[in-house]
């Protein structure tokens, strides 16, 4: 990706992507969106966490849809096997196999874009959609928040086994050492935000005015029109499937 | 943003009073200050003085009303406008004026003890960080621009626009907190222990700064715990003792008179070298060397340690490092920033593990022996107290596991280990209330308790005023009394040469007897 | 040169109420949200995927919840603001450690009822809602559940703003009946987005009642009402057990805590350092 797109672009691509999978409900296009965002993610370099954090995400996830809906579909008719109350059928393979390739398509998405964007211009761009400015605060405090929180607990750690609090074996010990260890870890955490929140007063956080970006954010006409047709596209597949159902009854 | 010079403004503070919520006394009472163009003013005050909350409160960052119930008056005057601000007097009553934190800034701009607190931690870059102000004015981006780059060149910034603000050193974070503060041109700057933490680079370039902003005109008050380089060159001098002022006017005066002396502040000569030890290195010296035992108390065989040596190939940090404590004895180990002194620390109770060699307490290898366990034998107190402490009272805390290794004796035991630093009558207090000295020689009392054979402190007198650093000599005299072996890792070269028998020195990961 | 004024002016009255429509609406596109999920649902599952109801669930919850952020976050003091971090931090990473134990518990709220207590219903709903929004970008699965988290937190803003966090004992039961609440609303979004639960502790028991001839929207709610009053229960109790640690003066200064007195404790406490 040579020059970098706009989040936003970026953003609203993925959500009528969403959209538009939903509203088609057919396992076909789960399939289609789904190859199609592992093969962006290879190209854009991003492959690596993408499949990570999907993996982590989608293996239970599958597992407990197809042990739920493989195993026990009341509302299934041609019975492939069935062991006591368990029950194979087509139609709950079906269901999980049609749940599972949706869900994987929405996560592999979502990440993909969440992995490629870079934070201070996702929040530079956001605070040109008139957002509350404590929205893109939060949003990128919250991402450079996780590993200093990291890096804390485990120095708050140290400093108890050095002062000789000992992590015992059982699970009332471990549940005591969780205790022991989140309490520095919230005060700090708390008692920083509290200065932090004096000194973002002082430095104009709460300015009700217009503000400006230092960041300076890439964008297009050409971008800024594929935005607006992504959007009419992901309202067109939902009028579309609300025309369909309302066509066949109720659905 | 005019240009060379701030515009003329002088602030007057009187306050009254000022309590935080859910407190019966006022952490500060009938204190006035007048900060006026191109002056510099210290206000001297041992920890919990009340120094930060006038601080916060002048540079409006403590408002009453939220913070807690504030009598007094704040006023900023103004040459050469047409119309005057009024004064702004607060009766603690909810009718009083908000003052707008944002709008007060532009004028009194406050930079606090922890640099990164100033930081908005949201901005991946120094100049982003700078722009942080002025986005919120809506300025334009060419302006933000020419003032982010103004601004860097005041504070020696200019090359370190584009670096992310967690990987500035202390006293780049320390520059880049007052730019914050100085982009939005503020006529009064408050610097709150401005010095604390900084080698001798980083005092030089801040002092410079402050010499430049005084040349500007801005008047600069500098809180601080300690008569340093930068607060003798102020003038007048206010100490604060609990919250109240005790003592005003020319350093000279206050230097001959009581009050600092009683105010807890750390006295250091005009050379760096603190007065009050220069007597006291003289006996330590003439201490007789604790008797050799059989076995030391704490033994470095031929210990090398290095991070990520093993599978990235990076130099070892530490090589061959050879270290015997004796039973009684006080070690100071100094060197220069990064030398791997608190690495050196973590390796004595198995935080961190040796790659060669062997680190033995009172003749035991420690190899496979849980850190919690060693603990027992060898107390090592970090510098921050903020991530050991998490009992709701200082007694419960000191109390915390006492009673399982000592019986019935734990009560008698905590109290002493309270007493030994002073801080018996706090026993009923948050430990997050303390001062910062009290919280850390909290700390050091929960290892006190525990009387170990070797007592392991990573820069014990930092934030310490100076009851906090006759308290910790007492008490590491105590325990070196008592036969245990105390090594302290210090960059105070001073406080070392006056408290321990022995000086090494740590350089290019290799351990050398210091003079 | 004219001075700029160096105090607050008085908030102007039509901000204000422009900021209450917002989260009125916000409140009613969930409520509306949900009504029609549970009157549409008995020809759903017959159907197939039932997308309709899908893009409903989703884009009436999220909307509501995006409206309630936007309606909610101006109006907070900075000091709240600058905690929702750290609550999101403590949502998302003890969340995501329950996820994969395989236990039948969530733990993913406790930020949430920390700033509830401290800062109120309002403040509560609207971290409830960005914790999700902020994980989803980490995992997206739990972002339709934005609105289920945005009630937890306004319902624990208002167990404090009643007293509830004054006695220990009643803390757990605060968030046993927060829990059923939740519980019934968070079941459609897991019906019918997901078309079950992600955890396999919660799929074990939703299995069990499909076993039973339970729809799947029963199933997973008769799971949820199983899983999520004992979850909400703990999540309390840690919650109480945090703000109780904190120093007074870090409490007392949410004007919240102040107003409603919501801690137990003797005002101003007697201190003699």
């Amino acid at each position: 990706m040579a020059p970098r797109l706009n989040p936003l672009t970026t953003l609203t691509a993925a959500a009528a992507v969403l959209v538009i999978t939903t509203a088609a409900a057919s396992w076909v296009v789960s399939l289609t969106v789904a190859a199609g965002a592992v093969l962006l993610a290879g190209v854009t370099g991003a492959a690596r966490r993408v499949f990570l954090a999907a993996g982590v995400i989608l293996a239970p996830f599958w597992l407990s849809l197809l042990v739920m809906h493989g195993l026990f579909f009341p509302e299934g008719r041609s019975v492939l096997a069935s062991w006591g109350p368990a029950r194979v059928t087509t139609e709950g393979l079906g269901f999980a196999v049609d749940m599972g390739l949706r869900t994987s398509a929405f996560v592999l998405v979502l990440l993909l874009f969440s992995f490629s964007v870079r934070v201070p211009e996702l929040v530079a761009a956001l605070a040109t959609l008139r957002l509350p400015p404590q929205f893109g605060y939060v949003l990128a405090s919250t991402l450079m928040l996780a590993p200093i929180i990291a890096a804390r607990l485990e120095k708050v750690r140290q400093a108890q086994e050095s002062r000789g609090l000992v992590v015992g074996k059982g699970v009332g010990n471990r549940l005591g050492a969780v205790r022991l260890q989140m309490v520095p870890l919230v005060l700090g955490l708390v008692h920083d935000a509290g200065i932090r929140a004096q000194a973002l007063d002082a430095r104009g956080f709460r300015r009700t005015g217009p503000r400006t970006t230092y960041t300076q954010v890439r964008d297009s006409p050409a971008q800024r029109g594929f935005r607006i047709v992504a959007v009419l596209l992901a309202a067109a597949a939902v009028a579309v499937r609300i025309a369909a159902s309302l066509s066949r009854g109720q659905a | 943003m005019n240009g060379q010079v701030s515009a003329a403004v002088t602030l007057r503070a009187a306050i009254e009073s000022f309590a935080f919520h859910g407190d019966a006394r006022p952490a500060l009472r009938d204190v006035e200050i007048v900060a006026a163009p191109g002056s510099l003013i210290a206000v001297l005050g041992g920890s919990g003085s009340g120094k930060s909350t006038l601080g916060r409160l002048l540079g409006g960052w403590l408002a009453g009303g939220r913070d807690g119930k504030l009598k007094g008056r704040l006023e900023l005057e103004s040459v050469g406008q047409q119309e005057a601000w009024r004064p702004l007097v607060f009766f603690g009553a909810d009718s009083d004026p908000q003052i707008d934190p944002a709008a007060w800034a532009e004028q009194v701009g406050y930079v606090p003890q922890d640099p990164a607190a100033m930081l908005s931690a949201v901005r991946a870059t120094v100049e982003e960080e700078l722009a942080f102000g002025l986005e919120n004015r809506g300025m334009e981006r060419a302006e933000m621009v020419r003032i982010v780059a103004e601004t860097a060149r005041r504070t020696g910034l200019a090359s370190l626009l584009e670096r992310d603000p967690a990987t500035l050193s202390g006293g780049e974070l320390r520059r880049l907190a007052v730019g914050c503060a100085i982009v939005a041109d503020p006529a009064v700057l408050i610097l709150d222990e401005p010095l604390a933490s900084l080698d001798a680079d980083g005092t030089r370039t801040l002092t410079e700064l402050v010499a430049a902003e005084l040349a500007r005109g801005t008047a600069v008050v500098v809180l601080s715990q300690s008569a340093d380089l930068l607060t003798r060159l102020a003038e007048p001098w206010l100490v604060l003792e609990d919250g109240a002022a005790t003592a005003a006017g020319p350093p000279d005066r206050i230097l001959a008179g009581e009050e600092l002396a009683s105010s807890g502040v750390v006295v250091s000569e005009p050379s760096g070298a603190p007065s009050g030890q220069v007597q006291q290195f003289a006996q330590a010296q003439s201490r007789a060397r604790p008797a050799k035992d059989s076995v030391p108390a704490l033994e470095l065989d031929r210990v090398s340690f290095g991070f990520g040596t093993e599978y990235l190939g990076r130099p070892l940090l530490l090589e061959n490092v050879v270290l015997d404590v004796w039973p009684g004895e006080i070690v100071a180990v100094t060197g220069p920033n990064g030398a791997g002194k608190s690495t050196l620390l973590r390796l004595f109770n198995g935080l961190l593990s040796p790659l060669r060699g062997e680190v033995r307490i009172g003749g035991e290898a420690i190899a496979g022996v849980p850190t919690g366990v060693i603990a027992q034998r060898l107390g090592l107190l970090f510098q921050h107290p903020h991530d050991q402490l998490f009992e709701r009272t200082v007694l419960r805390e000191v109390f915390f596991g006492l009673d399982r290794r000592f019986g019935a004796s734990a009560p008698v035991r905590a109290a002493e280990a309270l007493a030994s630093v002073g801080l018996s009558a706090a026993g009923n207090v948050h430990p997050h209330e303390l001062s910062g000295s009290g919280q850390r020689l909290l700390a050091l009392a929960t290892v006190l308790a525990r009387e170990p054979e070797v007592l392991a402190l990573d820069e014990p007198t930092v934030a310490l005023d100076a009851h906090g650093l006759r308290r910790l000599s007492d008490a590491m005299t105590a325990a070196a009394g008592r036969g245990a072996a105390v090594v302290l890792v210090t960059h105070d070269l001073a406080f070392a040469r006056a408290h321990a028998h022995r000086l090494v020195e740590l350089r290019n990961g290799v351990l050398a007897a210091g003079d | 040169m004219s001075q700029p004024s160096l105090t607050l002016p008085t908030p102007g009255q039509q901000a204000g109420r422009n900021r209450r429509l917002l989260e009125i609406l916000g409140a009613a596109a969930i409520a509306a949200t949900f009504i029609y999920l549970v009157l549409t649902q008995p020809a759903d599952i017959a159907g197939g995927l039932g997308s309709v109801s899908a893009l409903v669930a989703m884009g009436g919850f999220l909307l509501g919840a995006v409206l309630l952020i936007v309606g909610v976050l101006p109006t907070l003091p900075t000091s709240t603001v600058v905690l929702i971090p750290v609550a999101l931090v403590l949502n998302i990473v003890l969340g995501q450690l329950m996820g994969t134990s395989g236990l039948p518990f969530y733990l993913d709220s406790i930020g949430t009822v920390l700033i509830a207590v401290l800062a109120g219903p309002a403040a509560g709903a609207a971290t409830g809602a960005l914790s999700s929004i902020v994980w989803s970008l980490i995992n997206p699965t739990v972002l339709p559940f934005a609105a289920g988290a945005a009630l937890i937190g306004f319902l624990a803003g208002t167990a404090a703003r009643y007293g509830l966090f004054r006695r220990f004992y009643f803390a757990p039961v605060a968030g046993f009946l927060t829990g059923i609440v939740a519980g019934v609303v968070s079941a459609p979004i897991a019906a019918f987005v997901f078309g079950g639960t992600s955890g396999a502790g919660t799929g074990a028991i939703v299995s069990a009642f499909r076993a039973m001839g339970d729809t799947l929207l029963a199933a997973i709610t008769k799971q949820a009402l199983i899983s999520d009053p004992m979850d909400k229960a703990i999540v309390f109790t840690i919650a109480a057990v945090l703000v109780y640690a904190l120093p007074r003066r870090t409490t007392l200064q949410f004007p919240f805590v102040r107003r409603y007195h919501v801690l137990a404790g003797k005002e101003p406490a007697k201190r003699n350092a």
